[in-house]
């Protein structure tokens, strides 16, 4: 009985090992199904004309699920014959696609930033898309402020853009500001100030999910932009050193201001939903994130949400309305050894396209890389943050880049483990500066 | 026996098909990592033979000492917490006095069984500076021991090896509790009839006896430990900082996230020289002196 039980149990564990490792097409489509869209409702088309295009895209979260499910619902009525199989872009600085590319297995279409643009231009794994930018009509529509982010620095464009150029915001809580009569803050002394009196009154000055790297290196970009305009783009590019009196300067203001408890305990180890939470329960006074938080900031706080400029160095304040972030060349990019190279390109141009109407007529993003048509509404007004910034552009001198838009990816390494370094209290400047200028001076060599 | 060894032809047979997948699946990956190792080398392409730099670059970075040391750290941690703990609570459970040792014996598999993010997040919530239960329990005994675990660049390796130390020591406990009772009980008797305590018979016994067992697991723990990833990629992606990395987080991080393949290669050819050191080492510390019967 028990060698029956056994071969059963052994039998049974077979058959569904043989079923799991099965490459069952129908389990595939079923697992993306909310994200494929056939035109098989469209009876003028028949099987043999559909065409498959594998993509590789973020699907994470609204900010990505909506633009995206968005794009699927506009193609399959202008494309009916084109069938979009999605690959969830996963979180894991880009290992999935290298691997695809290292084994010719690169999706039709795939998102891109451009240290890997970079990266694939060397190897053949990247279309370059000049012509179809053209042909399709998306120079024409693009916005003139977003040439940056369109084209490489070789003059060629790799990736159609699917958002406008994007800021580091610096957000505050003004009803916690009010109820604490503190200012808000313009000068390093009045953020020193304003740090002091919500640590006496056991609230965390600023809540930062510095476990993700990219946010302590927009913190530190933050802090060198109040010294150099330029912030890390200008050590990205190579064209400066840690060592140089604003970037030291700037390591020491963020390692003081570590000291200043503007931060919470375990900063490194909080995620960004436990930042998040922390600012949106009132425990926290200010939030940094990317623009893209205005909606839920504003779902969230309402009018007590807002953003305010930089606070300002003595003798710097020229910098005052310099910001962090700001675009680069990276989107939605096309394999060249794709078989249906041509549609792809076009299918990318449009989806970008529709990505920036998604984005403009529900995530209240009205700063994209290209024009949406007069006819298309947000679907509710602007957030007043929003509002607040598509007024301001203007008077924005200059912007940097966020970690995933740095081109040099030894620089990128570097700078995003050090200025996580520097978010602990007993990492000294000195060591930052020291490790920081040994990358930049490999780099240059 | 002797019949069966001079069949050339079926030990061919039988053996072949293992050593062609380990060639294929082992060997020729090992082999690449060497070779890849002295090329500059984004991944894709073929990349540019430098010779030996990558190794010259690794010796002076501080980062490699770093790691290094993160590295025999964690497999010191690991290696005496579950070869300790896990001696102990076998020995307890073979104990036929004690009661619920079945539950006990399943208990201190459990963590074996969890996924290792699953582990991972639980002992994140444990850490939590704000709310996790350790902080909470040195409040509530009265000790102002309040810390940021994962957020000490001096400590945070420490606490990380703790996690793995203690996942891992049921598959430690489940190996010695097998060799345990392995060990025919008329040797205990005869040791008791001899007037050895129990702690003597176990020391003059189980320890010689199992002496294979623990070279087994020593070898899991020490190259285990040194080639320790996944704990440190979930729970600090290496950090605060750098002070997390262990040397195959370096390989990760130089590979995939530097595109430097050639670099983070050179280090995982280090670390393949590492662990091969380690059982040689070990090896030879558990070396048998040729006993009279012949074995």
């Amino acid at each position: 009985m028990k060698k029956l039980t056994a071969l059963l149990l052994i039998f049974t564990l077979l058959l569904f090992s043989v079923v799991g490792c099965s490459s069952d097409n129908s389990k595939t489509e079923e697992t993306t199904a909310a994200a494929v869209t056939t035109a098989e409702t469209q009876p003028e088309s028949t099987e043999a004309e559909m065409v498959t295009l594998k993509i590789y895209a973020q699907y994470s979260d609204d900010d990505t699920k909506i633009p995206y499910d968005y794009a699927v619902v506009e193609l399959a009525k202008d494309y009916p014959n084109v069938k979009l199989e999605l690959d969830i872009q996963a979180q894991d600085d880009g290992v999935k696609l290298q691997t695809y590319a290292a084994t010719g297995n690169l999706p039709d279409i795939f998102q891109v930033g451009l240290s890997q643009i970079e990266t694939f231009k060397e190897s053949g794994n990247i279309m370059i898309l000049d012509d179809a930018a053209k042909s399709t009509g998306f120079l024409d529509r693009a916005v003139p402020s977003a040439s940056n982010i369109i084209y490489n620095e070789d003059g060629h464009i790799y990736a159609f853009p699917y958002a406008g150029n994007e800021l580091v915001l610096w957000y505050y809580n003004k009803a916690l500001f009010e109820q604490y009569n503190v200012k808000v803050p313009e000068t390093y002394e009045e953020l020193l100030t304003a740090i002091n009196t919500f640590n006496e009154n056991d609230i965390i000055p600023m809540s930062i999910f510095a476990k993700e790297k990219w946010i302590t290196t927009a913190m530190y970009d933050v802090l060198a932009t109040r010294f150099d305009s330029d912030g890390i783009a200008k050590l990205d590019a190579g064209k400066g050193k840690a060592s140089d009196e604003a970037y030291a300067k700037a390591a020491e203001t963020l390692n003081e201001l570590v000291k200043a408890g503007m931060f919470a305990d375990g900063a490194t180890n909080t995620n960004y939903d436990q930042a998040a939470s922390l600012f949106y329960e009132g425990k926290a006074a200010m939030f940094l994130n990317g623009q893209w938080e205005i909606q839920a900031a504003t779902d969230k706080l309402g009018e007590n949400a807002d953003w305010m400029w930089y606070p300002v160095m003595p003798g710097y304040e020229n910098n005052k309305f310099a910001l962090s972030g700001g675009g680069a060349p990276g989107g939605y990019a096309v394999n060249p050894k794709s078989e249906h190279k041509e549609l792809a390109a076009e299918v990318a141009a449009y989806i970008s396209e529709k990505y920036c109407e998604a984005k403009y007529m529900y995530r209240g993003n009205p700063i994209l890389a290209v024009k949406v048509n007069e006819s298309i509404k947000p679907e509710t007004p602007f957030p007043a943050m929003m509002e607040k910034l598509d007024n301001e552009l203007s008077n924005i001198t200059s912007t940097t880049k966020f970690a995933w838009g740095l081109g040099n990816p030894l620089f990128k390494v570097a700078i995003e483990d050090q200025s996580q370094f520097l978010m602990t209290e007993d990492y000294t400047p000195a060591e930052f500066i020291e490790e920081l200028d040994k990358v930049i001076e490999r780099m240059n060599q | 026996m002797k019949k069966f060894f001079g069949n050339k032809l079926a030990i061919l047979v039988f053996t072949l098909p293992t050593l062609i997948i380990f060639s294929l699946m082992v060997f020729y990956p090992i082999t690449q990592v060497f070779y890849k190792s002295l090329f500059k080398w984004n991944g894709l392409g073929s990349g540019s033979f430098i010779a030996f730099d990558n190794f010259l670059r690794l010796f002076d970075d501080k980062l490699f000492f770093l790691s290094n040391k993160n590295g025999f750290i964690f497999a010191a941690i690991i290696t005496v917490f579950q070869l300790l703990m896990a001696t102990v609570l076998a020995i307890a459970v073979s104990t036929l006095k004690m009661k619920g040792r079945n539950f006990f014996r399943i208990a201190y598999f459990i963590p074996v069984v969890l996924s290792v993010t699953v582990v991972c997040q639980l002992w994140l919530s444990i850490y939590n500076s704000d709310y996790g239960l350790l902080n909470r329990f040195f409040e509530t005994i009265g000790l102002d021991y309040r810390q940021n675990w994962l957020a000490d660049r001096k400590h945070a390796i420490y606490a990380i090896a703790i996690v793995n130390a203690w996942q891992w020591m049921g598959y430690q406990f489940a190996l010695i509790l097998a060799g345990i009772k392995s060990i025919p009980t008329s040797f205990y008797e005869a040791a008791q009839i001899d007037g050895a305590t129990p702690v003597q018979a176990h020391m003059k016994i189980t320890m010689p006896l199992l002496k294979e067992t623990y070279k087994f697991c020593l070898l899991i723990s020490v190259t285990g430990g040194i080639k320790a990833f996944t704990e440190m990629f979930i729970m600090t992606s290496g950090g605060p900082g750098t002070s997390s990395y262990t040397l195959t987080y370096m390989m990760y991080s130089s590979a995939f996230r530097s595109n430097e393949f050639g670099y983070g290669l050179a280090a995982a050819a280090i670390l393949v020289l590492e662990c091969l050191m380690a059982i040689l080492v070990i090896n030879f510390v558990f070396k048998s002196e040729p006993t009279v019967g012949g074995e």
